[in-house]
């Protein structure tokens, strides 16, 4: 073995823990921000066996793609949606990998969450809703509570791969060096063969951007009488409290303009 | 070619049976299009393995990753919208509270 093959042999190591550890992190961690970041080391690593694979194009457009984009409209709605953070940690006693996972985050203090309080009428199961409100600290777990039927079905899932992976005969491996302008092939094939293919992914990123803009404007069907007009609100801004200088707007322009006017 | 082909088979099997127990143990919406992101990113790893192992000289394998890719950022953005129209709708985002599909 020669040093090629070893600095190989430790670099998929390297890949593969990176992506797999990431993965786990992500799915067992108290804070959804950090499995987002969880999320992104997994993106790394299989970026990495891309490149190690000699896929450098597909390497640099999962990076590209998924770090760059994806995980940003991730981490944004994250906002959206009352990350729990280190909250339940005080009353919880988890796992070795959840807890490992979640080491360092801290109890938040309590804040009042008026955002979360449950009055809106379209909301009839009210029983869930005030079981909810009494325990606010115990049941804002990220899991439901199918977790150990989901960790089993998962587990199950990966063991039957793998067998079947490993049980599979012989697979007809080429030992073959793939051309190393891999991104002119795939253009070259892109462009020629696979050209419907490229036209209708570009057409659906049309549409998917067109369905998303259309689902997240304001109201709820254009033909709804309801719908509430889709302009931002028109608000005063709050008076600034006790403030010594005068603001910048009562300045009047008109008396400005005459003075000067005067001066010529 | 010093690493056999199982070591990336049994890495993306690893990371699709993640995926699945993601999805079916979250209660977030978006923690389980995390999931769906896993999986998705477990089957480009997939095909990329059996592209430069058992069909190095053809390229259509990378051509099916990148599809894949792309329809995994139409289904984020879609999947952002959503959330964000059941949000303003049900003032929750645990998918165990969407009980009914009247809007």
């Amino acid at each position: 073995m020669n040093l090629g093959e070893a600095a190989q042999i430790f670099a998929f190591g390297v890949f593969a823990f990176i992506s797999i550890a990431g993965a786990l992190g992500m799915t067992t961690t108290m804070s959804m921000f950090r499995s987002g970041i969880f999320l992104m080391a997994s993106f790394i690593g299989v970026a990495g066996l891309f490149i190690l694979l000699m896929a450098d194009l597909l390497g640099m457009l999962q990076i590209m793609m998924y770090i760059g984009g994806m995980l940003v409209m991730i981490l944004f709605m994250v906002l959206f949606s009352n990350d729990p953070g280190g909250d339940m940690m005080a009353s919880m006693k988890m796992p070795f990998l959840e807890r490992f996972f979640s080491s360092g985050l801290l109890p938040q203090k309590k804040i009042h969450r008026d955002s979360h309080s449950h009055h809106n009428s379209r909301n009839n199961n009210n029983q869930a809703d005030k079981d909810e409100g009494m325990n606010m600290g115990m049941d804002m777990s990220m899991f439901t509570s199918l977790k150990p039927y989901a960790a089993w079905i998962g587990l199950t899932v990966t063991i039957v791969f793998v067998l079947l992976f490993l049980l599979f005969p012989d697979w007809p491996v080429k030992n073959f060096i793939p051309d190393q302008d891999s991104s002119h092939r795939i253009g070259m094939l892109l462009m020629g063969k696979y050209m419907m293919a490229f036209e209708g992914a570009g057409l659906m990123i049309l549409l998917g951007i067109y369905g998303a803009i259309y689902l997240a404007r304001p109201g709820k069907h254009p033909d709804s009488k309801d719908r509430n007009d889709p302009s931002s609100i028109n608000e005063e801004p709050p008076q600034a409290a006790e403030d010594p200088i005068e603001p910048f707007y009562n300045i009047n322009l008109k008396e400005l303009y005459e003075k000067s006017e005067d001066e010529k | 070619m010093i690493l056999p082909i199982n070591a990336y088979l049994i890495v993306s099997a690893v990371l699709f049976g993640i995926g699945v127990y993601a999805i079916l143990a979250q209660r977030t919406a978006v923690m389980v299009l995390m999931g769906i992101e896993l999986i998705l990113n477990a089957v480009g790893l997939n095909i990329v393995v059996f592209w430069r192992y058992i069909q190095p000289e053809n390229y259509s394998g990378q051509i099916f990753t990148i599809i894949i890719i792309t329809i995994g950022a139409i289904e984020m953005s879609v999947g952002l919208a959503i959330m964000m129209l059941l949000y303003r709708n049900r003032k929750t985002v645990q998918v165990d509270k969407y009980q009914d599909l009247k809007g």
